[in-house]
C-alpha cells in the first residue's frame, strides 16, 4: 500500500520532499531564487479545467517550499499566443515562464534574443532521463537549448470508429489516400460526415496541411531551408484536400482545433484528425462510442511514402526579459517533479505524452484508466510523436527553421488552402503567391 | 491707425487663462497628439515587433501597401461592412424606436431589454452567434432543416457571401440599440402640434413619418451616422472573432490587417502605415460627410 502522508493543505509528503529538492536545486543555481515577494507569471495554451487543476497543484507544491514566491497561471490559446507574446515582448511585460508552445515558435523567439537558454533547467531535471533526442528540436544555432520539452504530442493521428467501419464493410484502417477517401465516402451517411479536416483561416489549417504535403512526398523547405513548397507534392496534396471537402461538415471552412475535435468526439464525423485528447473527451462526453474508437498514423498518398506525424513538441521556456529568471528556472525544473508532472499528464491522458523515461515507466503514470484502456493507441501515439516533425524541424536532415513560427502565424499556407479549395483559384497562381509570401518572411 | 494695448490687469487675466487651459492642452497632447505623431513616425520605419528593432525606410511602407492588392481589397471589405451594418442599424434603430415610442404594453421592460445586445461583451455575443450559426448543432440550421428549407446545413461563416452577410447582421444586431436610444430620446421631444397639424392637413402615418418625424430626427441622425460610421469602420473584435477575416480574405477589413501586420507578421512599422492610411481615409470621408450635411442643413 502506498504510504501517503497528507499535509493540511492537501499536499503529500512526496510533493513536499520534491519541493524541498527543488529548493535545493534553486540554491545550486547561480542566484538565489527564493527572494521575497517574487511573483512568477506562467502562460500556457493548454488550460482545460483538468489541466488547470493539475497546474494549481504544482503551483501550491512549489509555493509551499518556496515561501515568498507566488506563481500566477494565465491561459493563452493555440491561435492567440503569437500576437500575445509579440505584444508582451514589445512592451517588456513578459510572462516569466511559458509552457506548451510549439518548438518552432520558441526557435523564432530565441533567434531574436528573446528567450533564455534552458541548459541549466535540463541539467536540473536530469539530461539522461529524457528520451534520446527529445531535446534535439530545441537545440539552437549557438549549441544551447532554447527550451526543453514538457511533452510530446502526435497531433494529426487518424481517429476511427470501429462500429462505423464494420457497418460499412471496411475491414481495416485506410493505408493510403484513395482508401481513406473511399472509406469516408462509404461512412458518410445518416447525418454523419466523413472527416473534420480544417479549412479555416488559421494555424491549424496550415499545420495540418503541411503534414499532407509531407505525406505526398514533399516538403515546404529543402533541408538547407530553400523554399520548396511549389512542387508536385503540394499540388497532389491540394488536389486530395480539395476532394475531401465534400466529405467534411459545411462549417469545416471555419474549423480550428476545438471544432475539429468536437466533430469527431460528438459522433458527427466518422473519422477524426487530432491528438490524444480525443480519448479523455470521448470518455467524458460521449462514452457510448468509447469502446469503438481507435487511431492510426494518418495515411500517406501512396504506401511507399513514409508516415509523417506532426509533433508540435510542447515546450517550456523562459523569456529573456523576465526579471525573475532564477525563480522561473527553479519552477521550470519543478514542473518535472514526478507527482505534479504525472498529474499534469493525467489531466489529458494520451494527449501530452511524457518526455522522461522515468515517468513513462512510473507505475503511477501507467495506472491511469484511460492510458490502460487505450494502451495500444497511447503506445502508437508515443512512437509516432517520438519520430514526429513540424515546420521548424521538417525532417531529421532539415536545418532548424527559426522563421517557421512567423510562416505559420502569417496564415500563408492556410490562405493557399482556402484559395484553391474554397475559392477555386488557379493552383499555380495561388502557389506562386504563397511562395512569395513565405519568401518575404524568410528574407525579412 | 490705432494700437490695442493691454492693461496689466488684462495681461494677468490672459496669463491666468493660459494657466487654466494648460492642463487640458497637456492632456490633449498626451492622449491625442503624441500617439498620432508616434504612429506617423513609426510608419516611416521597418520595426520588428517583439524586439522593436527598427530601421528607417521613409515612405517605403506606404508605397508597398498602396501597391499591394491587399490594401484595396481590405478597403472594399471595410466599406461593404461599414455601409451594410450601418444601414441596417439605422433602419432597425429608427423602426424599433418608433415602436417603443408608442403606448404599448410592457414599454419600460421592452425599452430595457432592447439595450441587451449593446451591453453584453462582444466575446459573449460572438460565442452565442457562433453556436447559432454552427453547422452541426446550431439552432438556425436545425430549424431550416426541420422546416425542409434545406437538406444540408448552411455554412454561414466559412463561405461567401454568407460570411459577410452574417457578420453584417450580427454587427447590426449588436449595435442598433445605440440608434434606438438616441432616436427615442429625440422622438420624445418632437412637439405634438406638428403631428396634429399634419393630421388636419390629411397626412397619413407614412406621410407624417417622412414629413414630420424624419426632418425632426435629421440632426440627431447626422451625429449618429457619423459616430457609428467611425466606430464601424474601425471595428475589429466582432469580425475577428466571427470569421478571422476569412474565408480566404473575404471579410478581412483594414483593422484586421493592421493587427496581422503588427502581431502575426511582426511588422509594427507597416502596421502603423496601414493604421495611418486608415485614419486618412476616415478623415476624408468625415470631412465630406460633415460638409454635405452642413450644406443641406443650411438649405
Amino acid at each position: 500500500m502506498k504510504n501517503t502522508l497528507t499535509f493540511p493543505n492537501g499536499l503529500t509528503r512526496r510533493s513536499m520532499l520534491a519541493g524541498l529538492a527543488a529548493g535545493t536545486a534553486v540554491s545550486a543555481l547561480p542566484r538565489r531564487a527564493h527572494a521575497q515577494d517574487v511573483t512568477l507569471r506562467w502562460w500556457s495554451p493548454q488550460g482545460a479545467p483538468a489541466q488547470a487543476e493539475a497546474y494549481r497543484y504544482q503551483i501550491a507544491a512549489f509555493e509551499a517550499v518556496n515561501p515568498g514566491i507566488k506563481v500566477v497561471f494565465e491561459t493563452t490559446s493555440d491561435e492567440g499566443y503569437a500576437p500575445q507574446l509579440a505584444a508582451a515582448f514589445a512592451s517588456g511585460e513578459v510572462p516569466d515562464i511559458v509552457t506548451h508552445l510549439p518548438s518552432f515558435a520558441v526557435q523564432t523567439y530565441y533567434s531574436n534574443g528573446l528567450v533564455e537558454p534552458m541548459d541549466e533547467v535540463i541539467a536540473a531535471v536530469g539530461a539522461d532521463d529524457y528520451y534520446e533526442g527529445a531535446n534535439d528540436v530545441f537545440k539552437a544555432a549557438d549549441g544551447k537549448f532554447c527550451a526543453t520539452g514538457i511533452g510530446n504530442t502526435a497531433s494529426d493521428m487518424l481517429w476511427l470508429r470501429r462500429d462505423l467501419m464494420e457497418a460499412s464493410g471496411i475491414a481495416e484502417a485506410p493505408k493510403n489516400w484513395d482508401e481513406l477517401r473511399a472509406a469516408c465516402q462509404t461512412m458518410q451517411k445518416d447525418g454523419i460526415f466523413g472527416a473534420p479536416l480544417p479549412y479555416g483561416q488559421n494555424s491549424m489549417t496550415s499545420l495540418i496541411f503541411i503534414g499532407f504535403i509531407h505525406r505526398a512526398g514533399g516538403s515546404v523547405f529543402t533541408p538547407d531551408l530553400q523554399l520548396a513548397i511549389d512542387s508536385d507534392a503540394t499540388r497532389n496534396a491540394l488536389e486530395f484536400y480539395k476532394s475531401m471537402r465534400e466529405l467534411c461538415p459545411p462549417g469545416a471552412t471555419n474549423y480550428s482545433w476545438g471544432e475539429s475535435l468536437t466533430a469527431f468526439v460528438s459522433g458527427a464525423c466518422a473519422t477524426g484528425i487530432y491528438a490524444g485528447r480525443v480519448l479523455a473527451n470521448v470518455t467524458a462526453q460521449n462514452p457510448g462510442i468509447a469502446d469503438q474508437i481507435t487511431c492510426t498514423t494518418y495515411p500517406t498518398m501512396q504506401a511507399d511514402i513514409p508516415a509523417w506525424t506532426f509533433n508540435d513538441f510542447p515546450s517550456v521556456f523562459i523569456p529573456a526579459q523576465s526579471k525573475q529568471k532564477e525563480a522561473a528556472k527553479a519552477f521550470a525544473a519543478f514542473l518535472f517533479d514526478p507527482e505534479g508532472y504525472i498529474r499534469q499528464l493525467h489531466a489529458a491522458p494520451g494527449h501530452v505524452l511524457p518526455v522522461l523515461k522515468s515517468i513513462s515507466a512510473n507505475p503511477t503514470y501507467q495506472a491511469n484508466e484511460i492510458i490502460q484502456k487505450y494502451s495500444a493507441e497511447v503506445d502508437l501515439m508515443s512512437s509516432a510523436a517520438a519520430g514526429g516533425f513540424n515546420l521548424g524541424y521538417e525532417t531529421s536532415e532539415h536545418a532548424s527553421n527559426d522563421k517557421a513560427g512567423e510562416v505559420i502565424a502569417s496564415n500563408a499556407i492556410a490562405d493557399l488552402v482556402q484559395r484553391v479549395v474554397l475559392n477555386g483559384d488557379n493552383v499555380d497562381t495561388a502557389l506562386s503567391d504563397c511562395s512569395k509570401a513565405i519568401e518575404a518572411i524568410m528574407q525579412a | 491707425m490705432t494700437t490695442l494695448t493691454q492693461t496689466p490687469l488684462e495681461r494677468r487675466y490672459a496669463r491666468l487663462g493660459l494657466l487654466l487651459i494648460a492642463p487640458t492642452v497637456l492632456i490633449f497632447c498626451a492622449v491625442i497628439i503624441y500617439p498620432l505623431v508616434s504612429a506617423l513616425y513609426l510608419s516611416l520605419f521597418k520595426v520588428f515587433t517583439p524586439t522593436l528593432e527598427s530601421s528607417w525606410v521613409g515612405l517605403a511602407n506606404y508605397r508597398e501597401l498602396l501597391a499591394s492588392g491587399m490594401f484595396w481589397s481590405a478597403l472594399v471589405n471595410t466599406l461593404v461592412w461599414t455601409a451594410g451594418t450601418l444601414t441596417l442599424q439605422i433602419v432597425l434603430g429608427i423602426g424599433m424606436a418608433l415602436v417603443l415610442h408608442q403606448n404599448i404594453w410592457f414599454r419600460s421592460l421592452a425599452r430595457s431589454l432592447i439595450l441587451f445586445p449593446y451591453f453584453i461583451s462582444t466575446v459573449v455575443a460572438v460565442l452565442v452567434w457562433k453556436w447559432v450559426f454552427n453547422d452541426l448543432y446550431g439552432i438556425l440550421n436545425h430549424l431550416l432543416m426541420q422546416a425542409g428549407i434545406t437538406n444540408m446545413p448552411v455554412d454561414y461563416l466559412g463561405s461567401m457571401p454568407n460570411a459577410m452577410i452574417s457578420v453584417i447582421l450580427v454587427g447590426a444586431w449588436k449595435y442598433f440599440p445605440f440608434v434606438v436610444i438616441a432616436v427615442l430620446a429625440r422622438l420624445q421631444t418632437i412637439p405634438e402640434p406638428l403631428y396634429e397639424a399634419a393630421r388636419i392637413d390629411g397626412a397619413g402615418p407614412i406621410a407624417r413619418f417622412f414629413d414630420v418625424t424624419l426632418p425632426q430626427l435629421r440632426d440627431v441622425l447626422v451625429v449618429i451616422i457619423m459616430l457609428r460610421a467611425i466606430w464601424d469602420f474601425k471595428e475589429f473584435d466582432l469580425i475577428w472573432l466571427l470569421t478571422g477575416g476569412g474565408p480566404s480574405s473575404s471579410t478581412e477589413t483594414l483593422p484586421i490587417v493592421v493587427y496581422r501586420q503588427a502581431f502575426a507578421l511582426n511588422q509594427m512599422g507597416m502596421a502603423a502605415a496601414w493604421a495611418v492610411s486608415m485614419m486618412a481615409i476616415l478623415l476624408v470621408f468625415m470631412i465630406v460627410y460633415i460638409r454635405k450635411t452642413r450644406d443641406k442643413g443650411a438649405v
